[in-house]
């Protein structure tokens, strides 16, 4: 039997396909696009293709994520909250902070055995998130991938005192024409994304042992930041973009197992593989 | 005679004035730009000229806003609140509240009978809390600023904002645009979330009648209404709305040599 978690993300959409054993068939992580509601079927066309399988094989789809209910080929929807809790507790059986970075929003959860106990958010304001990050790489001519690694060389990080992303562009061009050097600029923000990320955190209690995921942690200068400013120690999964969808597809895989055991069928729904279309407007 | 100006450097705009017996014999507006020292030289440069003075003729120079410490040649700096609220005061002295819609900033205050402060609140550093939510969508809809407000007077259906950041709200514009939504209700909406969150300022500093309205916000006839409708209140508008700090500073600059 096959599984899969489908997360779509504001910015990017993850799948994981796994079989009964666990073991991970294949892993697609593809932009959402500005038509992120409607493009889950192409990505999922990628994930069917690389683990050489077809939709109908895989006995349970679990949605996850901001688009989650644009998915017209999944069983059920289930809040990535839960999703990441569990991704993250399968790599990490002693979590109980785990801190996610999107690209629209950030969230801490407090996870006791596994379990979801307490959860923070941030999907109101771009400063904390990765569009922060995604902004200001443009302002400064950088590349996204690239922040991390010209963070690194700083070795005097400026100051930047505009939390509001808008009035932070204003404030990078000035300090560049002022003559600041790029990575001590690029460090400053990364800083000042993390200070505001731990300013959310830390209204829960932080507790060993905390985990970094979302695209923002694959980010090195935004980890070493992170630590700074919350004091203790991070653990990065590999691909800290997957937690969620790998969350869901161990869900799809218990929720099967637990109607089985019961003797019941596994509730799967009738899938649509094709474009969503339930929630877009029509346009005259 | 005796001739005083005062120059207000602020995030976006910087405005300068020149009074005479509390009458307002010049102004000026410029953008900021990067230089604020070069936007205070030509600031004081116009006014003379419009005035037609020499620095000689002026007695004393006070500066304020954001940028007052660039004002080189001014003899001293207030606050711009202070100057805001004497500003308003010198205009409508039966002003209560104020609330000052500027580039970076909202603020809110309530004021006594002598044009005194008595409290105030600020929101955060914050574009949606700004008239720099305004100038971000207009660049969205791609129409000018100063066609902004008649604009969204014109709407019939505004549009709401699900979030208050401009970096989101300027995503969700252009979703908006993209689905075919008049520009109008985009506009309108702007103006609704603003208003929004000038109520609740509003609330903080328990808002009185009269109120008046200032800034370059105060220049958007749509926020203006959106405003009065929120709020359920006619507000004060003064004629410049957007030189009542440097009017203040002006002001400060005549009252402290009346008293030296």
């Amino acid at each position: 039997m096959y599984f899969a978690g489908v997360d779509i993300g504001s910015t990017m959409t993850k799948i994981v396909l796994m079989d009964t054993s666990g073991k991970i068939l294949s892993t697609i992580k593809g932009p959402t696009g500005p038509e992120h509601r409607q493009l889950a079927n192409e990505v999922m066309k990628m994930a069917l293709e690389q683990a050489n399988l077809e939709l109908d094989d895989i006995s349970y789809v679990i949605a996850t994520g901001y688009g989650r209910l644009n998915v017209p080929f999944a069983d059920r929807h289930i809040t990535e909250l839960t999703c990441h809790a569990r991704g993250v507790s399968s790599l990490f059986p002693n979590v109980r902070t785990a801190i996610d970075i999107g690209g629209q929003d950030a969230k801490c959860m407090k996870i006791n055995s596994g379990k979801m106990v307490d959860f923070v958010m941030n999907d109101k304001c771009a400063a904390g998130t990765g569009r922060f990050l995604e902004i200001l790489a443009t302002t400064l001519g950088i590349k996204l991938e690239d922040l991390g690694d010209i963070s690194l060389k700083s070795t005097k990080k400026v100051r930047i005192s505009n939390f509001c992303t808008i009035f932070a562009q204003q404030e990078v061009v000035s300090q560049l024409s002022a003559g600041e050097k790029l990575e001590d600029i690029i460090a400053g923000l990364h800083d000042a994304l993390a200070s505001r990320v731990a300013g959310l955190v830390r209204r829960l209690k932080i507790e060993p042992d905390v985990v970094l995921t979302g695209g923002v942690a694959k980010n090195a200068g935004i980890v070493k930041a992170m630590k700074e400013n919350l004091g203790c120690e991070l653990l990065v999964p590999e691909d800290p973009l997957l937690t969620g969808a790998l969350g869901a597809a161990i869900l799809a895989k218990e929720h099967s197992a637990k109607a089985t055991a019961k003797g019941e069928p596994i509730p799967t729904r009738p899938r649509r593989l094709e474009k969503a279309t339930f929630f877009s407007k029509e346009t005259g | 005679m005796a001739w005083f100006m005062g120059i207000d450097i602020g995030s976006v705009y910087s405005k300068g004035v020149i009074i005479k017996d509390d009458e307002l014999s010049a102004y000026y507006v410029t953008l900021s730009g990067a230089n604020y020292r070069a936007a205070a030289e030509t600031i004081r440069q116009e006014l003379l000229t419009e005035a037609n003075l020499t620095q000689d003729d002026i007695t004393d120079v006070v500066a304020t806003g954001s940028g007052a410490s660039s004002v080189y040649f001014a003899s001293q700096k207030a606050s711009d609140i202070v100057c805001t609220a004497r500003g308003i005061s010198s205009i409508f002295p039966s002003a209560r509240t104020i609330i000052d819609v500027a580039g970076q900033s909202t603020k809110a205050m309530r004021i006594d009978g002598q044009g005194l402060v008595a409290n105030f609140a600020v929101t955060e550093k914050c574009a949606a809390g700004s008239g720099r939510f305004i100038e971000v969508i207009a660049n969205v809809l791609r129409i000018d600023l100063k066609d902004f407000g008649p604009l969204s007077l014109q709407s019939k259906n505004p549009i709401t904002f699900s979030t208050g950041c401009a970096v989101f709200g300027e995503s969700e514009a252009v979703t908006r645009v993209a689905e075919g939504i008049p520009k109008e209700d985009i506009a309108a909406g702007v103006n609704k979330a603003l208003a929004d969150k000038i109520s609740s300022l509003g609330r903080k500093i328990v808002l009185e009648e009269p109120c008046a309205l200032c800034g370059g916000g105060a220049l958007n006839i749509g926020l203006i209404k959106s405003v009065e409708n929120t709020l359920n209140i006619q507000l004060l508008m003064p004629p410049q709305p957007q030189i009542i700090a440097a009017l203040g500073a002006a002001i400060t600059a005549s009252t402290s040599s009346l008293k030296r």
